[in-house]
């Protein structure tokens, strides 16, 4: 104890033995959350549970086991500059990784990312948690419906009706096409060459016609033939007039 | 001309032994290193929706196991250090031991999990999430490792009565490969 023999050292007690248990309890508390918030239908609770809990669990260990609340002062205001200048790094670089667009740019890999990350899930969902690079193979070799692979893919977005209500569409600027709405075939920019346009958007994308790129290409997954088969199943949305 | 051992644990112009000192000034480090890799997964997670479906797939118990088994050996660490303190470096040795034997429970644990993980096809080039995923407990892991590692020769010391001032070093640097758990976990298992 020679060496060691510093202030820091005296002068206080620290029920261990307690600390780890109160730790062990909020432990359970953030385990819990989420079950409690699910029953209450509150989903707030869960972020409380977890990043509360963790802040709270932190600060006791820090102050407790490391003992930084009895270390000089010096010390803590190292640790404080480099805790700030994480956030500052952190919210420096946020609005560009959070927004994928703002008043002079778009950042069109980050959407395309989105899309291709939900058609994705949307296609493993129901499936039996195939690996991700198979997702391809598997819509190509089942026997292929167009039906199929517009829930599996398109209704994401687009809707199982083809309303242009699906669960990720609802969050796109532009929302997907609504197939349902006479305005949308009627629109002067589809009624010449309908199909053809249909066709190009389906392989090529939004941008191959001057639409959204949140509208990815999807031809990797098709064949020509089955493309075609897409092009009449979309169409087959359209109301009769 | 002897071989002059230097004493730089004497010399401290702050007043914190300098072993202590230097710990705290890598932890400094590492919050901006752990910092700014989580801080870079929440604004990911934020702005692409498309997370949350990879996210769901992580498995809430282990990660929880894990966060007990981490919780618990930090206890040991810092029981280890008031025995040391107390001058008894066989036991502050033997807690250690426990801690260790923590460390090694995670980083089985840890093994188990990445290995159903992997073989169900999410490879850290999976996708973001994943790399992510791998990336940051990865780096966790190997905190894991080189801390037990170090622990033992420090409890080897310990037992010999030998450098006890090392054991709270070691438990330092221990919670605090703790502390990034304690945020890694609600990250990665809890908020889905
Ligand atoms: C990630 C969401 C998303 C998915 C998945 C998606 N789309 Fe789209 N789609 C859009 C958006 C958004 C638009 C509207 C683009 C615009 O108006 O700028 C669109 C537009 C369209 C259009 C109309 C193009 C036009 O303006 O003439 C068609 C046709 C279409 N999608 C077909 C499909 C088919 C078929 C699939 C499945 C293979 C599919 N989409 C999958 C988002 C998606």
């Amino acid at each position: 104890m020679s060496e060691n023999n510093d202030s820091h050292d005296d002068g206080h007690h620290i029920n261990y033995r307690g600390i780890y248990f109160a730790l062990l309890i909020l432990f359970l508390i953030s385990v819990a959350g989420p079950e409690v918030g699910e029953r209450l239908g509150l989903p707030w609770i869960t972020l409380v549970t977890a990043f509360g809990i963790a802040l709270v669990k932190a600060r006791l260990v820090i102050n407790n086991f490391m003992h930084l609340a009895w270390e000089k002062r010096i010390m803590k205001w190292v640790l404080a500059t480099s805790v700030i200048l994480m956030f500052l790094m952190v919210a420096g670089v946020a609005p560009d990784v959070m927004n994928h667009e703002g008043n002079n740019w778009e950042n069109l890999a980050a959407k395309e990312a989105v899309q291709r990350g939900l058609a994705e899930a949307a296609g493993y969902s129901d499936g039996e948690g195939e690996a991700e690079g198979e997702a391809e193979l598997v819509v190509a070799a089942a026997g292929f419906s167009a039906a199929t692979s517009y829930g599996q893919i398109c209704a994401t977005c687009h809707g199982a009706g083809g309303a242009g209500d699906g669960i990720a569409g609802a969050a796109l600027d532009p929302a997907p096409a609504n197939f349902t709405d006479p305005a949308f075939w009627n629109d002067p920019i589809r009624t010449d060459n309908l199909r053809e346009r249909v066709l190009t958007v389906i392989r090529d994308g939004g941008p191959a016609i001057g639409v959204s790129a949140l509208m990815a290409p999807w031809g990797a997954l098709y064949t020509d033939d089955q493309l075609e088969e897409m092009v009449d199943f979309v169409m087959s949305f359209r109301p009769d007039e | 001309m002897a071989h002059v051992r230097p004493i730089a644990t004497t010399r401290s112009a702050t007043g914190i032994p300098t072993a202590r000192l230097a710990v705290w000034w890598i932890l400094a480090s590492e919050v901006v290193i752990f910092g700014g890799l989580l801080g870079v997964y929440l604004m990911h997670r934020i702005g692409h929706p498309e997370w949350a479906e990879a996210a769901s797939h992580t498995q809430t118990w282990l990660g929880a196991i894990n966060t007990f088994v981490l919780l618990t050996s930090s206890f040991t660490a810092v029981l280890a250090h008031q025995a040391a303190e107390k001058g008894k470096g066989k036991e502050a040795a033997k807690l250690l031991g426990f801690t260790i034997l923590g460390a090694l429970m995670f980083l089985m644990i840890k093994s188990y999990e990445w290995y159903g993980e992997i073989v169900a096809g999410y490879t850290i080039t999976a996708n973001n999430f994943w790399s992510f995923y791998y990336t940051a407990a990865g780096l966790h892991a190997l905190h894991v490792i080189a801390g037990a590692i170090i622990m033992g020769f420090i409890a080897v010391d310990a037992y010999r009565g030998r450098e006890l001032h090392r054991v709270e070093i070691i438990g330092i640097y221990w919670h605090f490969v703790d502390v990034v758990w304690i945020f890694l976990f609600p990250l990665l298992y809890i908020a889905k």
